[in-house]
């Protein structure tokens, strides 16, 4: 029993007796011969199911002609859920989506993915991209992942809104606490945050509060367990974000992600620290009065660190078509692919290839690119930079915060026994 | 909707001739069931109402506000962009034959455990029921790997197949019961007439379970046709997907898009509603198990 | 379950099994085998391993069990199962057999309010979950309705407030439900003699002693194909809490079912997901034999 249970003959021995199953499998051999074939095919296995990146990949990938590819969109909860399976299975998809950090490593470190090292070097696909982005995609020395494009986080508003309120763009903590009490003495929610459905967003001020005060060295030491969740430093953080609660609307908790934008575009909140996604999210007519800003600089001798997910591809190490399958995502990785992507999907993302013309995005993502470019370190999210597990220690940490800040060392301490149960094991 | 359910109880109430004692408890009937059937109506009269009103509307008043627009843009989109209408065709393809295949072969197992004596057949009966009550989530992986060890992952087959087996229990318990119940007199007379066990089952028994089998039928229907999680268990091809799975596909997009989402719903519905509504006459003789009539 | 039919249908048995029948029993039986069974025993088997659904599992004895019960979360979960299963199967099953037992008689309007009760049962339960987070939304028909009545002090984040988002789910649940058993009720009731009914009632009998004494003796049959149903449902539950509230705010409304997909399926850990499952089953199996025991006596006697 050492890699016996699951495998396949195992199953196959425990089905072989039974004259049904072969029946059943008589009818299929029948019905259905098109998964026999896929080695002349490719399948691409994506989890962007909003309407626009949906629309943006398809598009994508019909001017992929080399090969016959097959786009097949899974929502993302689905696809996360059935990964495993995904890569497992005896014909998997050949490439799929998925972003940059540890999750994409272990599957790495179990050999699922495929190696596409040589894709990095020469005049391979990724060859010019940065050295931070070659790193990102590594596992155990080799290549086993192709970005294709990131985005930033900032806290987004409406211009002609602050305008109206008569408050200026805040650089420092002080200052940002300061627009918070003006615009909540005109009677609106100074941020909005929906962590209801969609818990993580919590860890948003949670990231860059600990990136401002404590810096981006500490903050990805403290997820990977070499720092203690409820020491002082966390505490400091914590702190922090005690004061911001007064300002944060309580309808918040009952709104995913998606829902707490609508107050912003309404004009009835003020600002909202989110990923860049959030102008795919807003309608038509505000895309435009939209702007952000960089979260306040809280201490100036920490270097300052962004977050910065990135996202894009990797490759099934069991493909019946490797060559084929690094094909598609040389072809994915490209410079025109990326941009017409990233331009029909209208989610303000930032291409990976340096040889993209950038000089046509609109001002909203140059101003983007700028404060990345200018930034010390970069980040990617909290559960991209530690693990799923984790982020669910962080959403119930948080969430119980938001409701009792009272009982914050209570929770710190409870955090930090859960994070050590998950890094532990 | 609303009108439609209150409507009768007004004539009923004013025509009644009926003595006063009489009159005033069925007055009282009324005046609790009009309401309870109200609140019980109301939230899918109002997703019947978010289908018909437009993004710009729910999105500016909100999803609690009375509509002040009518659009079809939401079953557009919804037929359109969410692919709707294959998705159903896909789940009429894989409802029929599930239903199909599971009530006859809970019917040959229901006959063999309830017309013959057969050592254990309780335990095994129990043992079937038994097997609807493991949770079929911590399945997903054995089963997708029993799928693919079968060359049969990502089929429509998969997915009958394993509809089959997983209701199979349930059918057989029910069906049980009624056989049972069925006097042995019937069966004893065509057996003396020379008729063979096979042609008892077809002849005699199924046709006296029909009315049983219609009650299993509607049911299986609702049960397969809203099954969600085996679908993405055994599919991953996303032109294979049923209307559940597709619905899920368009939650993840259209997440603010209520409209959109709404109008999904409604028409996820519309097939398990027509075939409830075909079959609700034969709830009332279907499923007597093993009552003593 | 029929002491009336016994004698008759032990005559008409014939004393060997002719082979077809076990043809007939075998096949039934050995595609549930293949599809449900096999699948459940590599379950239990990976319930004592370690496993990421990659690779090798590593077998580790019990400790995914020793390790459950001191897991605050699983804990909960199990407690929250038990609300859950008294309130989900009380409640449906209460209100199902109140509603039959009303609606049973035909009269005018009776069509109408039975089609109103089971019309949520045509819903999956991942839409009837969406339904009812639109009504629960802080701007949404609940607030409204009670902030139009005058009950503002009693609006909530239904969904968001760990106090009320388990119950808040509990009632779309059973909302559902109702219909469901509703109909199975009345299909036990069309069963039932009514000339005993209309006898006790010329004898004095008061409605309450009447349904005690007469009606619900004659539901034996139906009792059991619901209570089935309802362990069967409240165990299961998944779908409409993972479409309301995932199990939060902080694990608030954790079903054992929730925990365990979170377990199995966003973090992996297939080994101790299938240690939650074996505990649910073992929970379904406890309740369904002590009521099969108990029926069985009951007929026996």
């Amino acid at each position: 029993m050492i890699s016996a249970p699951l495998s396949r003959r195992g199953f196959l021995a425990g089905i072989g007796g039974i004259g049904a199953a072969g029946l059943l499998g008589a009818c299929a051999t029948g019905s259905d011969s098109g998964s026999s074939a896929a080695s002349s095919t490719l399948t691409l296995q994506s989890s962007l199911s909003d309407p626009d990146p949906k629309a943006a990949l398809t598009k994508v990938v019909e001017g992929y002609t080399k090969t016959k590819t097959t786009l097949n969109t899974i929502a993302i909860e689905t696809f996360r859920a059935q990964l495993p399976t995904y890569l497992n299975s005896g014909n998997p998809p050949d490439v799929l989506t998925w972003y940059a950090g540890s999750v994409a490593r272990d599957y790495a470190s179990k050999g699922f993915l495929l190696d596409v090292s040589d894709m990095w070097t020469g005049n391979g696909a990724c060859a010019n991209f940065s050295p931070a982005l070659k790193e990102l995609s590594t596992a155990n020395g080799k290549q086993i992942f192709v970005p294709t494009n990131y985005y930033w986080w900032g806290v987004f508003y409406r211009k002609s809104m602050f305008q109206q309120w008569g408050v200026q763009v805040p650089t420092t903590w002080d200052e940002f606490i300061t627009v918070c009490k003006t615009i909540k003495s005109k009677g609106a929610a100074p941020i909005t945050m929906g962590t209801g459905s969609t818990a993580w967003v919590a860890s948003g001020w949670f990231d860059y509060l600990n990136l401002r005060i404590n810096g981006a060295e500490f903050h990805r030491d403290l997820l990977a367990g070499k720092h203690p969740f409820d020491g002082p430093e966390v505490k400091a953080v914590m702190d922090h974000y005690k004061q911001l609660l007064e300002f944060i609307d309580p309808k918040g908790r009952s709104y995913s992600w998606q829902d707490a934008v609508t107050p912003l575009a309404s004009k009835k909140a003020g600002m909202y620290l989110i990923g860049a996604f959030i102008t795919s999210a807003v309608p038509a007519d505000v895309v435009d009065d939209l702007d952000f800003f960089q979260v306040p600089i809280i201490d100036p001798s920490v270097p300052v660190a962004e977050e910065a997910p990135t996202d894009g591809y990797f490759a099934s190490a069991k493909s019946k078509n490797p060559a084929g399958a690094k094909d598609l995502l040389s072809y994915l990785a490209s410079a025109p692919a990326q941009q017409q992507f990233i331009q029909l999907a209208k989610s303000s993302n930032l291409p990976t290839s340096t040889q993209v013309d950038t000089s046509t995005f609109s001002p909203l993502v140059q101003k983007g690119i700028k404060m990345l470019g200018e930034a010390k370190g970069l980040t990617q999210f909290f559960n991209r930079d530690s693990s799923d597990e984790l982020q669910t220690t962080a959403d119930t940490a948080l969430t119980k915060f938001l409701d009792k800040p009272g009982d914050v060392n209570a929770i710190l301490t409870e955090w930090q026994a859960s994070a050590k149960k998950v890094l532990g094991s | 909707m609303t009108a439609a359910t209150l409507d009768p109880v007004r004539q009923d109430t004013v025509a009644s001739g009926t003595p006063p004692n009489r009159k005033r408890r069925r007055w009282g009937f009324h005046a609790v069931m009009a309401p309870l059937a109200v609140i019980w109506v109301a939230p899918m009269v109002f997703v019947l109402m978010l289908a018909f009103r437009s993004f710009d509307d729910i999105a500016g008043r909100g999803t609690a506000a009375l509509p002040t627009s009518f659009s079809l843009d939401g079953f557009r989109e919804a037929f359109g962009r969410g692919e709707m209408g294959r998705a159903l065709w896909i789940s009429v393809q894989v409802t029929v034959p599930a239903v199909i295949i599971t009530l006859l072969l809970a019917s040959w197992a229901a006959y063999a455990l309830s017309r013959f004596e057969i050592p254990g057949r309780r335990a095994i009966l129990l043992t079937m029921l038994a097997g609807n009550l493991l949770p079929p989530q911590i399945l997903l992986i054995p089963v997708s790997r029993v799928m693919e060890s079968l060359g049969l992952y990502d089929t429509l087959v998969a997915l009958i197949a394993i509809h089959v087996g997983f209701g199979l229990g349930f059918y057989t318990f029910v069906l049980y019961g009624f056989m049972r119940s069925l006097p042995g007199e019937l069966t004893e007379a065509a057996r003396i007439d020379g008729a063979g066990v096979v042609s008892i089952y077809a002849r005699i028994i199924m046709p006296l379970c029909r009315p049983s089998l219609a009650a299993l039928a509607a049911l299986a229907t609702t049960w397969i046709f809203n099954d969600l999680i085996w679908a993405i268990t055994v599919l991953r091809t996303e032109a294979k997907l049923p209307v559940t799975a597709a619905l899920l596909n368009l939650q993840g997009g259209y997440v603010s898009n209520w409209n959109v989402v709404a109008a999904a719903s409604v028409i996820a519905a519309v097939p398990t509603a027509i075939v409830f509504f075909a079959f609700q006459r034969h709830f009332v003789s279907g499923l007597l198990v093993g009552s003593s009539k | 379950m029929t002491a009336v039919a016994a004698p008759a249908r032990r005559r008409s048995r014939l004393r060997a099994v002719p082979k077809v029948v076990w043809l007939f029993l075998l096949v039934p039986a050995l595609v549930e085998v293949g599809m449900v069974f096999w699948p459940a025993v590599n379950s239990f088997y990976l319930s004592l391993t370690e496993w990421n659904g990659l690779g090798a599992a590593k077998p580790v004895g019990l400790a995914n069990f020793r390790n459950l019960f001191s897991d605050d979360v699983f804990l909960g979960a199990l407690k929250n199962n038990v609300v859950w299963a008294i309130g989900f199967g009380g409640l449906s099953v209460l209100g199902g057999l109140a509603l039959a037992v009303a609606l049973n008689r035909p009269r005018r309007g009776v069509g109408l309010y039975r089609s109103a009760i089971y019309l949520p049962m045509v819903f999956s339960l991942a839409v009837t979950g969406l339904f009812w987070r639109v009504q629960y939304q802080p701007d949404g028909t609940i607030n409204t309705l009670l902030g139009a009545v005058g009950l503002d002090g009693w609006e909530k984040q239904w969904l968001a407030n760990p106090d009320t988002a388990l119950y808040a789910v509990l009632v779309a649940a059973v909302w559902r439900q109702v219909g469901y058993v509703m109909v199975l009720y009345l299909a036990g009731l069309k069963g039932t003699d009514p000339t005993l009914d209309d006898a006790s009632a010329m004898d004095g009998a008061s409605a309450w002693q009447r349904f005690r004494f007469v009606t619900w003796p004659q539901l034996r049959g139906v009792n059991t194909v619901v209570f089935a149903v309802t362990v069967i449902d409240s165990l299961r539950t998944f779908d409409i809490v993972w479409a309301m509230t995932q199990g939060g705010p902080y694990h608030s409304s954790e079903l054992l079912s929730t925990y365990m997909f979170q377990q199995g399926f966003t973090f992996l850990n297939l080994g101790y997901a299938s240690a939650i499952a074996v505990v649910i089953f073992a929970l379904a199996l406890v309740f369904i034999i002590t009521y099969l025991i108990r029926a069985t006596k009951e007929e026996a006697g």
